[in-house]
This record gives C-alpha cells, sequence and structure tokens, in this order.
C-alpha cells in the first residue's frame, strides 16, 4: 500500500493506493490519527486502492465517528470493486462518498 | 577410573613384610635355640656337678672322724642345737659366731689335747655324750658354713647331703647348703633342715640307686619336673645307710634364659638389618620413583613435557629406575609427537567435513528440490524426497520437463556410497538430462549414457537407472529399466502394487548394450512410486530388512494421499521400522500423481499469525490465476480469505499454532477449507451486524465474517478431531466450464 498525506487550511487529505488490509491498515490509521489535528475536512483520496478488508472499514468508521466532530469527511475516486464492498456492509449510508 | 583403589604404600608393604620376617625369626630362634640349649645344658650341668660333688666330698672328708660324724648327726637329729648358716671367712675369726666359737672355747677347754680339726674318730668315741653332741654341733656349724661357700661359688638351685637305706625310699637330709639370707624349712622349695625326711620318686630313686651302683663318684641325674637332681654316692654309715651328696639344679629357668637371651639377640639383629634395608630402599628406589611418578602426573595435567624432561634428566640412578626415567622421557616425547599429529589430522577432518558438507549441499541443489514443483500444473503433482546415509549419497531422482506435455523421470542408484558414488552420480545425471533434453526415448538415452559411461570407467562403478517419459495430455509413460528395482502403481482408488518391468544390464557396466522401451499408461488419479533399494532394505536393530512387502504395506496405509504425504507415511513407517539402528543405504522416493483433468487440490499449512497473511493470499492467487479465476471473484475472494485468516490469527490460540488451508478446484467451483486446532468457535454462530446504524452506533466487530457471508456462495463450519473446520465455496466459472 502506497500512503501521501498533504495538509493544508484546515484540508487534510490522505491518498492511499493499492491494498488497505489487516497488515497495511494501522499504517492508514496512524497517519490519519497523527495529523487531525485542527482539520476540518478529511479527504480520503482512492485513486489506485483496489482492495479493502473489514480492517479498511475499521479505519473508515474511525474517521467518520473522528469527523462526525471536528468537520466532514469526504471519500473520492472509489473503485467499483471497493464500492461493492461499502454497499454490501451498509456503509454507503454513512460515508459521504463523491 | 570407576573403581577406586585403596593406596598403599611401598614403604609400608615392606615394612610389614619385614615385621613378619623377625616374628617369624624370633620364634623359629627361640624354638632352636630351646632345643640346643637343652641338651648343652644338660651335659654341662652333668659335668659341672661331678666338680661340685667332688668339692664337698672333699670338704666333708677333711675331718678324720667324718664317718663317725656322719654317723651321729644320722643318729641325734632330733637332740642337736645347730646354728645354722654363719656369715663369716676362715680368715676373720673374729667374726665366728659367737655360739660356735663359745662352744669350741668350751670344747677346746675341756680337752685340750685335742685339735678340733683334727679329732679323730677313736678320740671322739671316748669322750662324755655331752663333749660328744658338742664336738658335733661344732663340726657340723663349720661344715655348713663350708658347704654354704660351694653353693655360692658355683650357683646351683640346692647343695644338699642325704642318707637313704638300701631300697632308697627316703631321703633324711643331713645337711642342706643355703644362700645368705634364705629361708629354712620343710616346705617344697625351702632349704631342709637336718633331720627332715622327704619320700622320694621313681627317676630320683633310680639315680640315687645307679650312683651308688656304679661306683662311689658315678653321678645320676634324675628329672624331677622343673628341676633337676643329681646325686653322687659318698659313703656308707654303720648302720646299712647310704650318704649322697646331691645338687639340684633349675635347668628349665636356664635353658629359657637362654633361649630367650639368643632369641632377643637374633631379633634384634634383623631388625637392624631390616631398618638398614628399608632406608637404603627409601633412598635407592622410592625417592627417585616419586620423581619420576611427580613428573608424570604434573605431565598428565599440564603437558608441559619441557619440564618433566627438565625434572627426570636431574635423576641419574643408573638401575632400573634410572631406565625407567630415560623410558619416560621417551614416552613424553612421543606423546608430544602424537598429540600434534592428532591436531593435524583433527584440523584435516575438519576441513574434510567442511568440504564434505559443501559437496552435499551441491548434491542436494542438483536435483528439484522444491515442492510443489510445477504449481501452475494442474494435471499431474510430483513429490521427491532422498535420505543419505553418509554426507553425501549415490541415489539420484530426477524430473524435468522435456517439453510442454513431456516430463521426464528418473530413479537411479550408484554402487558404492560417499564421494566416489556422488561424484558418479553427479556424472550420471547430467549425461542423462543432457541427452533427454536432444530427444528420443529412455531406451535410447540410457543406451547412449551406457557408452558414454564406460568409455572411462576404470573405478568399475555401475548405476541401477529407471527411467520414463510421461506424455502429460495422455498419460502415457515410455519407459527403460536398466537393472533397477520396479516401480509400483496404484491405479484409482486402489491400492499400490509393484509394476514388473522388463530389466536391462546396469548402466556403466559394459559398452555397447542396448536398452529396450517399455510402456504403460497412467489415467487419471492413477500414481507412480519410484524408489531405490534404502527403501525395501531399511533394517532395523535386529537386521531384519523392511522388505518389498513391508513397503507396500507402508505405501497402502494412505494410498489415496497425496504424493508428498504417501512418502512422508511411507518415511514415518521406515523410521519406526529402523528405530535407532544405523541406516547404511541411501534411501531415495519419487511419487508423481496424474490428477483427475477438472480437480485440483491444493494445501498449505503456516503459523497462524498476521504476518503469514500475504503468503497464505499469494498462495491463494496463485492458485486462482492457474485456475483463470476474473479478477472480481479473487478479490472477492481475497477478502474472504483475510477476513478468515486474520480471525484465526487473532483468536484461535493463546500460544501460538498452526492454520491449514485447503483450496479444491472442480468444475468451476473453488471450496476453501480453513482448519485450525484452536478454541472451538464458529464464527457463523453471531448476529449479523445491523448495517442500517448511524456512524457512531456502528460497531466494526462482525463486520468481516458479514462480508464472508456476502461474498461467498456457501460458507459452513463444523467442528472435527479437535479441528474449527470453516468451509467456502464459490463459484468462478459458469456451469460446465473448464477450468483453462
Amino acid at each position: 500500500m502506497e500512503l501521501t498525506v498533504k495538509k493544508e487550511n484546515g484540508t487534510l487529505t490522505i491518498a492511499l493506493s493499492g491494498r488497505l488490509d489487516t497488515s497495511t491498515a494501522p499504517q492508514a490509521e496512524k497517519a490519519m490519527e497523527d495529523n487531525l489535528a485542527g482539520v476540518t475536512q478529511l479527504v480520503f483520496d482512492l485513486d489506485g486502492l483496489s482492495y479493502t478488508s473489514s480492517a479498511g472499514l475499521r479505519v473508515f468508521l474511525k474517521a467518520q465517528k473522528h469527523m462526525n466532530r471536528q468537520g466532514s469527511l469526504v471519500l473520492r475516486h472509489v473503485c467499483p470493486e471497493i464500492m461493492e464492498v461499502f454497499e454490501v456492509t451498509g456503509f454507503t449510508e454513512i460515508l459521504n462518498i463523491e | 577410573m570407576s573403581v577406586k583403589k585403596r593406596k598403599t604404600h611401598l614403604m609400608r608393604q615392606v615394612a610389614g613384610l619385614f615385621l613378619v620376617g623377625i616374628v617369624m625369626t624370633g620364634i623359629f630362634t627361640f624354638i632352636m635355640m630351646y632345643l640346643d640349649t637343652n641338651r648343652s645344658v644338660k651335659s654341662q650341668a652333668e659335668t659341672h656337678a661331678k666338680e661340685i660333688s667332688n668339692e664337698v666330698a672333699l670338704a666333708i672328708r677333711e675331718y678324720p672322724a667324718c664317718k663317725w660324724l656322719l654317723q651321729y648327726w644320722y643318729d641325734h637329729t632330733k637332740t642337736l642345737e645347730i646354728e645354722y648358716d654363719v656369715t663369716f671367712t676362715e680368715a676373720d675369726d673374729a667374726e665366728r659366731p659367737l655360739q660356735t666359737k663359745q662352744k669350741s672355747s668350751l670344747f677346746s677347754e675341756r680337752h685340750p689335747n685335742i685339735q678340733l680339726r683334727y679329732a679323730t674318730e677313736a678320740q671322739l668315741k671316748d669322750l662324755p655324750p655331752e663333749d660328744q653332741k658338742l664336738y658335733a654341733e661344732i663340726a657340723y656349724s663349720w661344715l655348713i658354713t663350708r658347704v654354704n661357700q660351694i653353693k655360692r661359688t658355683y650357683s646351683t638351685s640346692f647343695l644338699f647331703c642325704v642318707a637313704t637305706d638300701e631300697t632308697f625310699g627316703t631321703q633324711v637330709f643331713l645337711f642342706s647348703a643355703a644362700d645368705e639370707g634364705a629361708k629354712r624349712g620343710t616346705k617344697y622349695e625351702e632349704v631342709y633342715p637336718l633331720g627332715h625326711t622327704v619320700d622320694v620318686d621313681q627317676s630320683q630313686k633310680e639315680a640315687m640307686c645307679s650312683a651308688f651302683e656304679n661306683s662311689s663318684h658315678s653321678s645320676e641325674l634324675a628329672d624331677a619336673g622343673k628341676y633337676m637332681d643329681f646325686y653322687a654316692y659318698f659313703d656308707t654309715i654303720g648302720d646299712g645307710h647310704h650318704v649322697l651328696i646331691g645338687l639340684t639344679y633349675d635347668l628349665q629357668s636356664d635353658i629359657m634364659a637362654q633361649a630367650r637371651r639368643g632369641t632377643i639377640f637374633s631379633v634384634a639383629h634383623q631388625f637392624v638389618l631390616s631398618v638398614l634395608c628399608l632406608g637404603v630402599m627409601v633412598f635407592l628406589v622410592l625417592l627417585p620413583l616419586k620423581k619420576v611418578q611427580k613428573s608424570i602426573r604434573h605431565y598428565m595435567q599440564n603437558k608441559d613435557s619441557a619440564e618433566v624432561i627438565k625434572h627426570l634428566s636431574k635423576l641419574k640412578s643408573r638401575n632400573e629406575i634410572g631406565q625407567l626415567s630415560e623410558d619416560t622421557i621417551e614416552m613424553v616425547k612421543e606423546i608430544d609427537n602424537y598429540l600434534g599429529e592428532i591436531q593435524l589430522i583433527a584440523a584435516e577432518k575438519e576441513r574434510i567435513g567442511t568440504e564434505l558438507s559443501i559437496a552435499s549441499q551441491i548434491q542436494e541443489g542438483s536435483v528439484p528440490t522444491v515442492f510443489p514443483a510445477y504449481p501452475d500444473r494442474a494435471e499431474f503433482d510430483i513429490y521427491a524426497s532422498m535420505t543419505t546415509a553418509k554426507e553425501v549419497g549415490g541415489d539420484f531422482y530426477d524430473f524435468y520437463l522435456i517439453d510442454d506435455d513431456h516430463l521426464a523421470l528418473v530413479m537411479a542408484d550408484v554402487s558404492g556410497k560417499g564421494i566416489p558414488a556422488a561424484l558418479f552420480m553427479m556424472v550420471t545425471k547430467i549425461l542423462i538430462s543432457d541427452r533427454a533434453l536432444m530427444g528420443g526415448t529412455p531406451g535410447e538415452i540410457l543406451t547412449f549414457v551406457n557408452d558414454r559411461l564406460c568409455e572411462n570407467n576404470d573405478a568399475d562403478m555401475f548405476v541401477t537407472v529407471w527411467m520414463g517419459i510421461l506424455e502429460i495430455s495422455t498419460g502415457k509413460i515410455i519407459a527403460a529399466n536398466a537393472g533397477h528395482d520396479d516401480p509400483a502403481i496404484c491405479r484409482k482408488g486402489g491400492r499400490f502394487e509393484i509394476e514388473k518391468s522388463r530389466h536391462g544390464m546396469v548402466v556403466g557396466a559394459m559398452s555397447g548394450m542396448k536398452y529396450r522401451d517399455y510402456d504403460f499408461c497412467l489415467a487419471p488419479g492413477d500414481k507412480l512410486f519410484l524408489y531405490t533399494d534404502g527403501v525395501p532394505e531399511a533394517t532395523d536393530a535386529n537386521n531384519q530388512m523392511l522388505t518389498l512387502d513391508g513397503m507396500l504395506q507402508a505405501l497402502n496405509l494412505s494410498p489415496a494421499g497425496t504424493p508428498d504425504e504417501i512418502l512422508n507415511t511411507v518415511r514415518a513407517r521406515v523410521d519406526a521400522f529402523a528405530g535407532d539402528a544405523p541406516q547404511f543405504d541411501d534411501m531415495t522416493m519419487l511419487c508423481l500423481e496424474m490428477k483427475e483433468a477438472n480437480e485440483s487440490v491444493q494445501t498449505l499449512k503456516v503459523e497462524a499469525s498476521t504476518d503469514n497473511l500475504a503468503a497464505v493470499t499469494d498462495f491463494v492467487d496463485a492458485f486462482l490465476e492457474a485456475h483463470g479465476c476474473p479478477m472480481k471473484a479473487q478479490m472477492q475472494i481475497d477478502l474472504c480469505v483475510e477476513e478468515v485468516f486474520v480471525n484465526i490469527a487473532n483468536y484461535a490460540y493463546s500460544n501460538g499454532g498452526d492454520a491449514e488451508i485447503r483450496l479444491h478446484a472442480k468444475d468451476g467451483e473453488v471450496t476453501l477449507t480453513f482448519l485450525d486446532t484452536g478454541t472451538p468457535y464458529d464464527p457463523l454462530a453471531k448476529a449479523d451486524p445491523d448495517i442500517t446504524l448511524s456512524a457512531e452506533d456502528r460497531q466494526i466487530g462482525g463486520l468481516g465474517i458479514f462480508l464472508v457471508k456476502k461474498n461467498m456462495d456457501a460458507v459452513s463450519y463444523r467442528r472435527e478431531n479437535g479441528k474449527n473446520i470453516l468451509t467456502m465455496k464459490k463459484r468462478i466459472h459458469s456451469e460446465g466450464g473448464t477450468l483453462k
């Protein structure tokens, strides 16, 4: 998994590509939590992310819970396979997917 | 040293021996001295006694009226008033006892004409009775004093004069000499006074009789127990009584004293000699020996030969101990040499060991050892193993694809073992594989290889080879057997049996041999087992062989298993059979299974840890790709594999354990089975999470299994033989589609 973090003017953008699974999810979670202070908008750019498991879902759920308190969360460039996972698990109902 | 010997000292042992010798000598000397002195003392005493009795007889005869006196004493034993044992010397008359002195003055006054000393019997007879008594008392006193002197001079035990009748039955003591201060009395061993009468025993009687009969001066000894009596006949007095002079010797104590003296002298002599001897031994033997011993001990501890040589060179003695010390020096030098040699040998051995270990690695690397060998080939599964008795062996197996549809199989056993066999094995293996890639049947290949090997085979080695070429698409095998064991074949659902084949000559023995091909077919589900004679000829502790039947039994323990399982079963059976008995032959096995065209099984067993997730995913992906699984389905399956495996890794074990993943593909459907031996847990029993809740109320737990259920066509759980078994099925091709 590759991970890029960009933070400017209260907007934190985390770009993920590759596979978000049990072994890589902790990285993504740490990158998010380390940079969350003062963020009002969190963007997950999933361009190039081809796979996520429940470990990835956990990261997104955690992110949503944080941003419910301090701003908003947006997921971008979600591929159909991952979209299907979100749909199956009802995550489409709670996540803002553009 | 397991048995600890009690330490003794040479010194003590020798001293002990000497002591025993001294005691023995003492006893022997005493006995000999006793026997010897017994004789000599007796004869001495006899001579001695004659002289004394003569002297006593002379002393008596000095009185002219001695016969009259003896008779008078004998007749008047009761009435005489005698003063015994007066000490005085003739020279000093003043010291004569007053009583006797008074008597003699009185007598001289009354009879001035009679000289006391020289009174004759006639003169005395005319005297009045009281003067006769007076004279007898005076003479007795004088005579006793004289006899006492004689006794003192000659030191006899007793010296006496007795009167006896003609029968010699009793003795009446006339006088008896006494030492100064000796007690006079009538008890045994006291000095008897005048007139004391004793009975005599037989020997005394005989002695007295003999003394009387032989002559007036003859003598005899009478053995009377402790004392020896001597008698000399003196005279016969008036009324027929014989007067004898007697002496008594305490021979026994004399003899004992002499023997004791002699023994003490001899023992003392021996003792001094022994001490001298021991001293010499200490200086000449013990001290040098100790030096040698100390040096040897020092060498044993420190292996310092220079020190030993320095020490022992100081020992200058030229005797055996000197020789011993020289020999020890030589021995120490030789041990040093040997130690040096042993170090060299050890180093050399280590080098050879290292080389052998590398050679072993090269040999192992020369045959395919990575399994599954052809994970992308669903048509067959192959597994092989090789166990060498030494570091390197002469067995080998080999298999390789000649082209897409032809798989070459080789099983061979070189005569002999160790490095020569290993070298020959490498040559054979390379020749066969090179020639096989040029095309041709096994018969042609072996014919070629045989000729090449025979060209320069000075070592007269040979190799038995079974070689087959499998046409994968049809299952037909063309094979040739050069003196090798016949392979075993298991038809689908059946049991392993030996497939007899036409045997040719071993390869490398004789050039110009032609090897003939034979062929047979393997149908899907059939298995072929190749081996070397190390398997049936494995021996147990009693030198009993496993035999071909034993090997078949082992094969048929689980004929339906995968090639990997079958080889492991056989190996476990052989190991159990052989026990601790050393194996002398290499053991090589190969098993080939023809897969049923549309069925494929693969198994992976890994430690249940999230670190192994990538390995599991790769294993599953490779399988799915080999079966042409579409990307989307593969991603869904990957997701399920991760969820299930991570679950096992995180929750099944508290102290770690394994997870096994079995993949099975048949008729376009993939079955994934996860097995673990952890805590019993049915993931399907949990209710599905509510996916309509808001983000704040959502729980992440249960989502993984929920995803598995959603992505798979069927999921089931069962607990069996202590294992959690989760089975998932997913169709990856439409019904009736092929895998490829």
